[in-house]
């Protein structure tokens, strides 16, 4: 589905040439993709209450979630992609290089990839991958940054930022809790994100011990984060509405 | 009246001091980046793009401690305790002489501890001297202005004679905790019976007047108000107005985890950038500002370099306060590591001793050689 076709606006392009984006400092970068953002989609960012089919053919998460998902490495035990309808899977979690992406798109799931990233890659490299994924054949609902080993602060959130104003056709942008840390990915709000990417529960157990990194936000938890970054929280719904979450 | 960032950023550029009102204003401030980026302008202005860091092993001898912080994970109120802990002189020397024999240059020790009931004087100032026997060129940080203020009034001495006897063990500075939040609303909440923020302010004074440097700190992100953080920091711009004594200030993220207050949720990332960039804005007499990266992690840690920050800290090496309270960042940070950070930032590394003395920089910075000659025979073990 294009964004058109979505209702979304139409992206406006930046002035700035890509690779004009690598001289920006810091607060130029995080301005400019904050602004993209707010153009394509408003001063919104947004949470769902997602599901995982597993491996197993068991599902992680709620019942009642708002979003089903899969993993791509998790698709040849599923039984690939004609049990994914079956399955009620609206998005495909996959990384850029996975083959299975574009069939996955023309059979109408919504394609979220994992876009990797690593310590000292030259940002010229990073939006040249990023101009490849810009040329995509399929529709791209949203991308997420993914750090190959122990993310940088500056690092993450500059290249959140070119994510956003190279890929002017993909929605959204995804901060993942998991890989990132709740201080980090809040973060990332100020330099192009809208959403956040994490299980979202009723309670949360207190972050001790063997729970010491666990991801799982309370919807109260990811309304603060958002609120935090200065955007109006939402909640996004299985028919594609969102709601915001009042203070 | 309503107070626009536009006037306040024509302040700082004026190099006004900014108001009480200001600096709340800044903590309402939406934007961020706005804020950010004023900060960085001070913080370049200052020290342009040099960041410093050092080497340093962090000492704390005992948890045992007769105050009942709320916010607090480390401390053990009974010495009977099976998570209580007393070194013995020999086993805190023992952390120094394993440096030593590891041939770590580490230029400063930091030494702060629960408030012991049970020991005497002679156990503080026989610390510092012996660690000074094995290294006399370590510079000993030693001992919050709360545990300064407790050896005053439990061994029916002045801060002043208090201050003279360790610095004539070997204390050469004072670190910055204990200053948790001035406000009483909020101490009498946290942190009841212990030194009040007159009496804390009060030994830093004395402190100074010495000619000793002292830090000073803010732990924020539990149940304190921006009003009252703001409090704070003038608190502390007018003391160091009056004495000159405060190098750094250090920004406490708190952690809620293994204490009583485990219920709160901790300051978000976005809250740490606006305290850091605010603090920068509002202490203009205070020349550095310190990511504490234990607290705040490394990531966030490196962030703030441009919101207002120019320090790091250093290597730390065995910190136990804040770990007990839930820390997920490492023990120790290698200097190869932490430069990388600093470059990765845009930054420029600068290795620096306990009172910004520049040890290295440039191409003098080789992480992976660290024994220049003169830190080598600083290493001579005398005991």
């Amino acid at each position: 589905m294009s964004v058109e076709a979505r209702g979304l606006p139409t992206p406006e392009l930046t002035d700035e040439s890509p690779d004009s984006l690598t001289t920006l400092d810091l607060f130029a970068l995080g301005r400019q993709a904050s602004a993209a953002r707010d153009r394509q989609l408003g001063r919104r960012g947004t949470f769902v209450r997602a599901r995982q089919l597993l491996a197993s053919g068991g599902w992680r998460g709620p019942r009642d979630a708002a979003e089903s998902t899969v993993e791509d490495a998790d698709l040849a035990a599923i039984g690939g992609l004609p049990a994914l309808r079956a399955a009620g899977i609206d998005l495909l979690v996959a990384p850029v290089d996975s083959s299975h992406v574009r069939a996955a798109a023309e059979a109408g799931l919504r394609i979220l990839l994992r876009v990797p990233y690593r310590l000292g890659e030259d940002e010229r490299e990073r939006l040249d991958r990023l101009a490849a994924l810009d040329r995509a054949a399929y529709d791209v609902w949203g991308v997420m940054p993914e750090p190959v080993g122990e993310p940088y602060g500056l690092d993450t959130l500059r290249f959140f930022a070119l994510s956003r104003l190279a890929l002017p056709r993909v929605p959204h942008l995804l901060a993942d809790v998991g890989a990132l840390g709740p201080r980090l990915a809040q973060m990332a709000f100020g330099f192009g994100a809208d959403e956040l990417f994490a299980p979202i529960v009723s309670e949360r157990a207190l972050r001790l011990g063997a729970n010491a990194h666990n991801p799982s936000l309370t919807r109260k938890e990811a309304a603060t984060l958002i609120r935090g970054a200065g955007l109006a929280p939402c909640e996004r719904f299985a028919d594609g509405t969102i709601e915001e979450i009042p203070a | 009246m309503t107070i626009s960032f536009a006037q306040i950023r024509d302040k700082v550029r004026a190099a006004e001091t900014l108001s009480f009102e200001d600096g709340v204003a800044l903590y309402q401030h939406p934007n961020l980046m706005e804020l950010g980026a004023l900060a960085n302008e001070v913080r370049e202005r200052l020290h342009g793009d040099r960041t410093y860091f050092n080497r340093n092993l962090h000492i704390n001898a005992t948890n045992v401690c007769e105050a009942s912080c709320r916010f607090c994970s480390f401390a053990r109120l009974q010495p009977g305790d099976p998570a209580a802990y007393t070194m013995t002189l020999e086993e805190a020397w023992g952390k120094l002489r394993a440096r030593v024999a590891a041939n770590d240059p580490i230029t400063e020790i930091h030494i702060v501890n629960g408030l012991h009931p049970g020991l005497a004087f002679d156990y503080y100032t026989d610390l510092l001297a012996g660690l000074k026997r094995i290294q006399p060129s370590i510079h000993l940080k030693a001992f919050t202005a709360v545990e300064i203020f407790y050896f005053a009034k439990k061994f029916g001495m002045s801060i002043e004679e208090v201050l003279q006897a360790l610095r004539a063990a070997g204390l050469d500075s004072l670190p910055g905790g204990g200053a948790e939040i001035f406000a009483p609303r909020v101490r009498k909440k946290i942190c009841d019976d212990k030194s009040d923020a007159d009496e804390w302010l009060e030994v830093h004074r004395v402190a100074h007047r010495m000619g000793l440097r002292s830090n000073c700190t803010m732990l924020y992100g539990h149940i304190e108000t921006a009003e009252e953080r703001v409090d704070h920091m003038l608190r502390l711009r007018a003391l160091q107005d009056e004495t000159g004594g405060f190098q750094t200030f250090i920004p406490l993220a708190f952690h809620p985890d293994n204490n009583a207050l485990m219920k709160l949720p901790g300051p978000t990332g976005v809250e740490d950038l606006r305290t850091y960039a605010t603090a920068r804005l509002l202490l203009h007499n205070i020349p550095h500002l310190k990511a504490y990266w234990i607290m705040l992690g490394i990531k966030t840690a490196q962030t703030a370099l441009w919101f207002g920050a120019d320090d790091l800290d250093g290597t730390v090496q065995e910190e136990r306060i804040y770990h007990m309270a839930g820390a997920a960042t490492p023990q120790v940070m290698h200097p190869t590591e932490i430069i990388r950070l600093i470059q990765n930032a845009g930054r420029t590394p600068v290795e620096r001793d306990t009172l910004y003395n520049v040890v290295a920089e440039g191409a003098a910075l080789i992480p992976d050689k660290p024994f220049r000659r003169d830190v080598r025979r600083s290493l001579e073990v005398v005991s």
